[in-house]
């Protein structure tokens, strides 16, 4: 605003303010520009993705991919059946998500409702730290730690695992099957009642674990690079995701709720599992939602530990089976693909591509859906 | 206390000790992780070296005391000598015995093998070619495991009948009673100490020294090198357009249909899996776009900054929202136009939020390794040069961790380096979160007016 001339007042000449709107509008054209080149980037992801894929598709149908399970992919003539990385993919999904969605949401739960604010705000930055470790790393460990771990004492370990489990849920089990039974009993009875039920019951739960345990320390596990390593590691890493998306879900469900579920004399654990769980609902929806993504595109590790058979394993639930993932599958074959740029092996792998893109998509689709109830529904339909 | 001890109660507190138990569960894991990575990692910057690793220090870098160095060695040397004398004794009695010579010159042989790698070259022996003939082993503790395979010959049991091999060490001495060998087995066992005389070395240059014969010696520096440089770019490339991307979806949109779609699309983003990030660069960067002919930093950086594009937007967006109403409405009423607003009040108010923001992305473009086995990462390679710092492919420290320790012709060999590459990388990424989240804890006290 430079003072030129003699007549000057507040009031800007018609050509100034034209100046002002063109260049405003300009400006913000330019940021439009800026902000849509993520959308451009999504739209020429999916086009660079299909351009190879769909190709592929038309030449040799979608029969043969989705439902044949032999992977020959530089055999005479190649066969390009999925079906099986698909299922190793579905397979090691299922067990992160097994893996992470319950300790996902107890300690979500644990972090907003249980814990004091000063040791919260100490445990959301580890869990921070668990998020930003490198895939490789945690392939790493996987490959270098976990696998041989797993195949020299993998029978010991799961004996661990079933004691470590089983004592707390059998003490639980006991005490509640106890006072259960024990209040059916007359009352001049209950408390001697109550003793020996629990008696009985612990020889029960004992002798059931015994026999589970002594079972799990026979397996013998031929691969440490196998399923179950992938699942167990995947699912340590999509925890950080599940922990603080519901989280998130679980304070947005707000005060009001809980101290109306109090008021009515509802304990604690009643009142989250019975109010604010439900209230969160779809908000927890999404952390699972996220998860699952999170395990269905990782790379790293289920190349590196889950042992590349492309194969069903046999039962289909056997998770100490090597099993190969559409991930892996790119990354490794691409090495050997590449120089022939165009043919079907490059172009399947596109094909396994999309897929994984197309999937995502659809997840994504369903979380946005899902925040977006969770978010009316708080606000008060 | 009737009520006291009802199941409703024991229920509740079984819960919450189920709430407890899954947070001490995760402080486990991230333990159980980062106890090893940290623990064995350590070693490649600090473990007992030889004189063999003080030789190779002073031969191919020229550091370290040249005088002190050959001495040390020549007493070393010296110290070999009886070990030397054992086995030029043994080979004249093999030359006058010839049922000697058939019955154990194989084995022999393999004694001899297991030898040059524990010691280094035998005297008498042509110069080798390969870096790793040249030296004896570098490191005390693959020192002990070379004078364990050197001591016992390794069998396979099969007697449990599983087909399944039981590995079997038995005493090499067995196989050499009564021959002149014999003395070279108590001189390996009591004696190894003064022949590679180990002492404890701190090789912080492992992080910013060159490699050698495909890693077994010294250091990470070209995959070091590779790192930054992948992630700097394409942070450079990223940083301005998520910024500005955030300015226009916090101030300018306007609410409605736009910034909805706008939202999808950077969830769409956000969910990409980083392998498909991989396809597409190579296939447009490379393939469409033709940035370079094949895989090189440019094209890799670029992929990089696509994949942490979303995370920027949102961290800069979350900085730029959090500044306080009360900023933008002084500012107004001073008369100041909106782009003045932001870009002197705004951006300057939100920096240390969008820093925070640019710092953690820097750590995921770090350690992600997906995106750049395609379009950047080659397993064996030199460090990028000035010249062509952005034209060349390169070796990262999350591609050549993979490929150390699954394709690597020596995998057990190279352990120490494996672990030291995964803890440098993820020391790497995590004090660099860390310092996001310091700047951000500042950043909250700070701005709460």
């Amino acid at each position: 605003m430079t003072q030129t001339g003699k007549n000057r007042s507040l009031r800007m000449s018609a050509r100034a303010m034209r100046w002002q709107d063109a260049t405003r509008w300009m400006g913000t054209t330019l940021l439009l520009g800026v902000a849509s080149l993520s959308v451009l980037a999504v739209l020429f992801i999916f086009y660079f993705i299909a351009r190879e894929a769909i190709p592929f598709f038309l030449a040799r149908g979608f029969r043969e991919f989705f439902t044949s399970t032999a992977w020959y992919p530089s055999a005479h003539p190649p066969q390009f059946g999925v079906l099986a990385i698909l299922a190793g993919s579905a397979l090691v999904t299922v067990g992160a998500v097994t893996v992470a969605v319950p300790l996902g949401i107890a300690a979500a739960i644990c972090l907003s409702d249980l814990l004091p604010f000063s040791v919260r705000q100490g445990v959301k930055p580890v869990i921070e730290l668990l998020a930003a470790i490198p895939s490789v790393a945690y392939g790493f460990f996987a490959l270098v730690v976990l696998a041989p771990l797993l195949q020299e004492r993998g029978g010991a370990l799961f004996r661990g695992f079933v004691w470590g489990i089983g004592i707390p849920l059998g003490a639980l089990a006991v005490v509640m099957g106890s006072g259960l039974m024990a209040a059916r009993l007359p009352p001049a009875w209950r408390k001697r009642g109550s003793v020996g039920i629990g008696f009985l019951l612990a020889m029960a739960i004992g002798w059931f674990l015994r026999a589970l345990a002594a079972r799990a320390g026979g397996i013998r596990v031929d691969s440490g690079t196998n399923a179950l390593n992938a699942s167990l590691i995947l699912g340590i890493m999509a925890l950080p995701t599940v922990v603080s998306v519901s989280e998130d879900a679980l304070q947005a469900a707000g005060r009001e709720i809980r101290e109306g579920s109090y008021a009515l004399g509802a304990t604690r654990s009643e009142t989250l599992l019975r109010v604010v769980l439900p209230a969160a609902g779809s908000g927890i929806a999404a952390a699972v939602i996220l998860g699952v993504m999170r395990a269905v595109g990782e790379t790293m590790v289920v190349w590196m530990a889950s042992g590349n058979a492309a194969q069903i394993p046999r039962p289909w639930y056997n998770l100490l089976q090597p099993v190969r993932t559409l991930t892996a599958t790119i990354a490794g074959d691409m090495g050997e693909a590449d120089h022939v740029t165009g043919s079907e092996r490059y172009a399947v792998l596109f094909a396994m591509a999309l897929v994984l893109l197309v999937f995502s998509f659809l997840c994504n689709l369903a979380g946005e859906w899902a925040v977006r109830r969770s978010r009316r529904r708080m606000s008060g339909e | 206390m009737r009520a006291y001890y009802s199941t409703r109660h024991v229920l509740d507190r079984a819960f919450s000790g189920l709430g407890y138990g899954s947070v001490a569960l995760m402080a486990l894991a991230l333990v159980a992780l980062l106890g090893p990575i940290i623990g064995k990692g350590l070693g490649a910057y600090w473990f007992r070296g030889t004189v063999e690793f003080r030789l190779f220090v002073l031969e191919r870098f020229h550091r370290g005391n040249a005088k002190k160095i050959g001495i040390e060695h020549r007493e070393a040397m010296r110290a070999r000598e009886p070990f030397w004398a054992v086995l030029r004794a043994f080979e004249a009695e093999m030359e006058s015995d010839s049922a000697l010579r058939r019955r154990v010159g194989k084995d022999y042989h393999r004694f001899q093998s297991h030898i040059r790698e524990l010691l280094g070259p035998i005297p008498g022996d042509s110069p080798p070619l390969l870096m790793r003939q040249q030296y004896g082993q570098t490191r005390w503790d693959r020192a002990l495991v070379k004078r364990h395979q050197a001591l016992h010959i390794e069998e396979w049991d099969y007697g449990d009948g599983t087909g399944m091999g039981v590995r079997v060490w038995k005493p090499r001495r067995l196989l050499y009673a009564g021959t002149a060998l014999e003395p070279a087995f108590d001189l390996l066992e009591n004696h190894l100490e003064a022949m590679l005389r180990p002492r404890w070395t701190w090789y912080g240059r492992f992080l910013t020294d060159e490699s050698f014969d495909a890693h077994f010696f010294g250091g990470i520096w070209a995959e070091m090198l590779g790192t930054l440089c992948l992630t700097v770019f394409a942070m450079l490339v990223a940083t301005p357009i998520g910024v500005l991307s955030a300015i226009y979806l916090s101030e300018y949109a306007p609410e409605g249909k736009l910034i909805h779609l706008l939202r999808l699309f950077i969830n769409t983003l956000a969910g990409v899996p980083s392998i498909v990030f991989g396809l597409f660069g190579m296939a447009f960067f490379i393939h469409a776009l033709n940035v370079t002919p094949s895989k090189s930093v440019l094209a890799g950086s670029f992929t990089l900054a696509l994949l942490v594009l979303p995370t920027l937007i949102r961290a800069s967006e979350e900085a730029i929202r959090a500044v306080p109403q009360a900023y933008r409405e002084a500012a107004f009423s001073l008369g100041a136009s909106r782009w003045h607003t932001v870009a002197t009040i705004l951006l300057p108010a939100a920096l240390p939020g969008i820093l925070t923001g640019t710092v953690i992305s820097l750590g995921r473009a770090a350690g992600e390794t997906a995106p750049i086995i395609f379009t950047a990462a080659v397993s064996m390679g030199e460090p990028l040069r000035w010249g062509r710092l952005l034209t060349a492919p390169t070796p990262a420290l999350p591609w050549n961790l993979y490929n150390l320790c699954t394709e690597h012709a020596a995998v057990d060999e190279i352990r120490h380096v494996q672990f030291g590459m995964a803890l440098t990388l993820v020391a790497l990424v995590l004090l660099l979160n860390m310092a996001g989240i310091f700047l951000r804890a500042r950043v909250s006290r700070q701005l709460k007016v």
